[in-house]
């Protein structure tokens, strides 16, 4: 197996013109990858002809260790998956418990949880706003982003005393009932919060610097994107209608009312839009949910062993904050996952930056990148 | 459609191609195929109007040594319909097989590698077949359950 | 007091009986007077860029080392002049030690020339403007062998581009200043000065769209953000000096804002009335030396704050600007102007 193996690995094709490719390797530390992603760049001069993502950096083998813990220990383990969005992992892997064993949570709980997942999705969006920024070179817009985040972060740490891994929602409910004040608190943020967005969109949208990086530069057409798997607010700045919370409504969001963001562009300016304004829409979706939000029990009464029916399974979708969220659960009739898979939408994002950067600039590569929105736990798991 | 409508609509537009449909209590449409007929099943799954299974959302492997297999598991979504269907297929344990569906859905070859890499399962005709998280000169393939290690410790139920 | 020091001096050493060697006294005197003060000046305006930054970040920046953080550069200088010199072994040995000098000193010499005050510069040349931009245009070479000694390929691309950026940026550079010489009549940057008192205005007023064109280029030539590609830091780490720590690290530090203080200080001469007193308030005692620092800092206020607020261009889109946009505009400007001169007798 392991002959198979080396065989299968490329090398540098050889040049008709007898010139030396320049082989940069970007990462595993460099500053602009968003974490320990390795790129193997090919360039001709700054341009480049191919990129070749090393992945399996910050493999930590989230699956198999969960196929080794019982289910409610499995949801420590999803807060590392994706840690910029902590609680969208842990929604979705609570959530395709629940499915496979036929449970339902109450509808405080329900709302609790929409209300945090689209504070996190409030939070990666902010982040990924100003790392996007800082990789073509705006530094300031990354401090503006961070500086609304620690509000976020303090609500969540007001309700479950984390500030990163949350561990917040579990299976059957959440951890805990938020405390009384958090209401006026969000409902506080959001008012504070709405009129910073016009800030960000002052700073960036139509800078004329910014429009020039990002207009026009990596491309994604509606057909290449559905077929190579990239989704959620990457894929809708090319116009496909992909929003899980659409499409195959969980928790309550049948019941709020919101738009899903399209562009038509598919460039990296089409993607910056639709997380622009999906952070107004989330703002309307949390008013909402504060708005309906009535007191009742915050989970319900689990059995004494969780215990997966044999031989069943399920796959179930969410949107996290960087697309489609999915969680694969084989149950064999024991307290533990016979098999966990968490398919995480930076990972096929990841995939098509080759396609995306060939015959553009070296500086496109950074651009490109930070507008996937790609985490690397999230593609290495 | 329906998860009922769509079972019985696969069941007699694939009859020859598949070996099981059902629906599961989950709610979801599982359909086994034949690996003969897999790689034309999918793409007709994913061209046929009435389907048009764009999406391959997740692609992996469930490994049951007790049965002597591995099932690659497909969970395909289709935009147009707002459908999902699960597309499974059984590989031999000893010899894991099966041709790569890389080039019906491109999101299949990281899929693929990932499957590759940690499941040791060889998908045929797939363009860069290699290990993508593990180290190149690994050996093992840990996600099956018969995986072993030095700091690979199972806790006991 | 330069002349009074350099006076002493002169004195002691006809004491002692080197008359002879008195003509070496001034330049020394010059040279330390210089260094010691562009020194403190760039150790402020690096305080001064962490401040404005702290500003707009809404951050509050350095406020720990002495007043207001006044310290805290003092502080980093110290921490890099006593930091491990780390070489890569395979580094081209005499243009690696050599970049950081070159970079260094080929800035500081574009300071000889500017006049602080009426008449007090360290030498009054005559062709005072072409010196500046010629001997600046050597950090050009620091930087380049700079990237190629590294052995680091991040580093040579950051040569690469920083070559093609500071020569193309060359052009419109001198092309902004070209309309003032032809006004003024004058390669010297004191008779500027003293054409823009003598006229009643300043340059900036009729050449405003020059004014631009330099600011522009002059931050294209000190590498400073938004035209920072040779050392973008998210694609190239650090650029051409990805691989020099330490003290060397220090002297590319150095060199970058003293080419920040020799554009912004040619700028405020030739644009801004260098010494001159903002109008209406001539009558104030401010010295001509305080309205030049206040007109300077401005400057690299300016530049500051572009540094802070825009994106970085990408090298393609640089140059494009560069040649397809600066150039053409101060060509056509340099016509208009001199269509001016040949029918009102005087520039606009």
């Amino acid at each position: 197996m392991t002959d198979l193996l080396l065989s299968q690995i490329k090398l540098g094709a050889e040049s008709q013109f007898g010139t030396d490719e320049y082989v940069v390797n970007l990462g595993p530390q460099h500053p602009a990858t968003h974490g320990v992603l390795r790129l193997i760049v090919k360039l001709d001069g700054e341009t480049v002809k191919e990129t070749t993502p090393v992945l399996g950096y910050l493999h930590r083998s989230i699956e198999k260790i969960c196929e080794n813990r019982t289910y409610p220990q499995c949801i420590t383990y999803t807060d590392r998956v994706d840690y910029v969005s902590a609680m969208s992992v842990n929604l979705a892997f609570a959530l395709a418990t629940e499915r496979l064993m036929g449970l339902e949570a109450p509808p405080r709980a329900q709302w609790l949880r929409m209300i945090m997942v689209e504070l996190q999705r409030l939070a990666s969006h902010l982040l990924w706003m100003g790392a996007f920024a800082g990789d073509i070179g705006a530094l300031t817009p990354f401090l503006y982003g961070l500086r609304e985040r620690e509000r976020i972060i303090d609500l969540f740490e007001m309700t479950c005393g984390q500030r990163l891994t949350y561990n917040y929602i579990r299976i059957g409910g959440v951890m805990i009932d938020v405390l009384p004040e958090f209401v006026p608190k969000c409902r506080a943020f959001l008012d504070y919060f709405e009129p910073k967005i016009a800030e960000y969109e002052e700073l960036l949208t139509y800078n004329p610097i910014f429009l020039e990086r990002t207009k026009g530069v990596g491309i994604i057409s509606p057909e290449v994107g559905i077929n190579a798997g990239v989704c959620g607010p990457s894929l809708r700045g090319s116009g496909v209608p992909c929003d899980v919370r659409k499409q195959q409504p969980y928790l309550y969001y049948d019941q709020v009312k919101f738009n899903e963001c399209l562009e038509t562009a598919g460039d990296c300016w089409s993607r910056y839009r639709v997380r622009m304004r999906e952070i107004r829409e989330s703002v309307s979706i949390l008013r909402q949910c504060l708005d309906r939000l009535e007191p009742g029990p915050f989970e319900t009464k689990l059995p004494p062993v969780l215990k997966a029916p044999p031989a069943s399974e399920i796959y179930s979708r969410i949107e996290s904050s960087r697309g489609e969220m999915g969680v694969y659960l084989v149950g064999d009739g024991t307290i533990k996952p016979w098999k966990c898979k968490f398919r995480c939408a930076s990972f096929n994002n990841t995939y098509v930056l080759d396609q995306l950067t060939r015959g553009w600039k070296i500086a496109d590569i950074m651009a490109v990148l930070g507008s996937l929105d790609m985490i690397v736990p999230e593609v290495d798991r | 459609m329906t998860n009922e409508e769509m079972k019985t609509k696969i069941e007699s537009d694939f009859k020859d191609w598949i070996l099981s449909a059902a629906v599961s209590p989950q709610k979801e449409v599982i359909i086994t195929a034949k690996p003969a007929t897999y790689l034309s099943l999918c793409r007709d799954l994913r061209d046929k109007n009435e389907y048009s299974f764009q999406h391959l959302s997740c692609l992996t492997a469930v490994d049951y040594p007790k049965e002597n297999k591995m099932t690659v598991v497909c969970h395909l979504w289709s935009y147009k319909k707002c459908a999902q269907l699960t597309l499974k297929v059984d590989v031999d344990r000893a010899n894991p097989r099966i041709p790569t569906v890389e080039n019906v859905w491109k999101s299949a070859n990281w899929f693929e590698r990932e499957v590759f890499d940690l499941y040791g399962i060889i998908f045929e005709g797939h363009s860069d077949l290699r290990r993508i998280m593990m180290p190149e000169d690994y050996t093992k393939f840990p996600l099956r359950k018969d995986f072993t290690d030095d700091g690979f410790i199972v806790k006991p139920n | 007091m330069v002349h009074l020091i350099a006076n002493l001096l002169q004195q002691a050493l006809g004491a002692v009986g080197l008359s002879g060697f008195a003509f070496i006294i001034n330049p020394i005197v010059s040279a330390v007077v210089m260094f010691g003060g562009i020194s403190v000046f760039v150790m402020f305006l690096v305080w001064m860029e962490r401040k404005v930054s702290a500003h707009m970040q809404s951050r509050i920046g350095p406020n720990r080392v002495g007043v207001f953080g006044l310290l805290q550069t003092v502080a980093d200088a110290l921490k890099l002049t006593t930091k491990e010199d780390i070489k890569p072994v395979h580094r081209d040995k005499i243009p690696y030690y050599i970049a950081p000098i070159i970079a260094f000193v080929a800035t500081f010499a574009g300071m000889i020339v500017i006049p602080f005050d009426k008449g007090v510069s360290v030498q009054n040349l005559n062709i005072g403007i072409l010196y500046v931009i010629s001997i600046t245009s050597f950090t050009v070479i620091a930087i380049l062998s700079a990237g190629w000694s590294s052995n680091n390929k991040f580093a040579l691309l950051g040569g690469f581009r920083s070559a093609a950026q500071i020569v193309s940026y060359e052009v419109p550079l001198v092309m902004s200043l070209v309309p003032v010489i032809m006004t003024a009549g004058t390669l010297n940057l004191n008779n500027v000065v003293e054409y823009q008192q003598k006229a009643g205005y300043w340059f900036v007023v009729p050449q405003f769209i020059a004014f631009l064109i330099f600011i522009t280029s002059a931050t294209a030539e000190a590498n400073r953000a938004p035209f920072d590609i040779p050392e973008a830091e998210s694609e190239l780490i650090g650029g051409f000096h990805t691989e020099y720590s330490g003290v060397k690290f220090a002297m590319f530090f150095l060199g970058e804002y003293i080419a920040i203080i020799v554009s912004s200080a040619v700028a405020v001469t030739v644009f801004l009335g260098g010494w001159l007193p903002l109008p209406f308030l001539g009558s104030l005692p401010i010295p001509g030396f305080a309205w030049f620092v206040a007109k300077l800092l401005f400057v690299i206020y300016l530049i500051m704050a572009f540094r802070w607020t825009f994106p970085r261009l990408r090298v393609d889109q640089l140059m494009d600007f560069g040649w397809k946009v600066l150039i053409p505009i101060s060509i056509l400007n340099i016509l208009i102007t001199g269509f001016c001169i040949l029918f009102f007798g005087k520039g606009v």
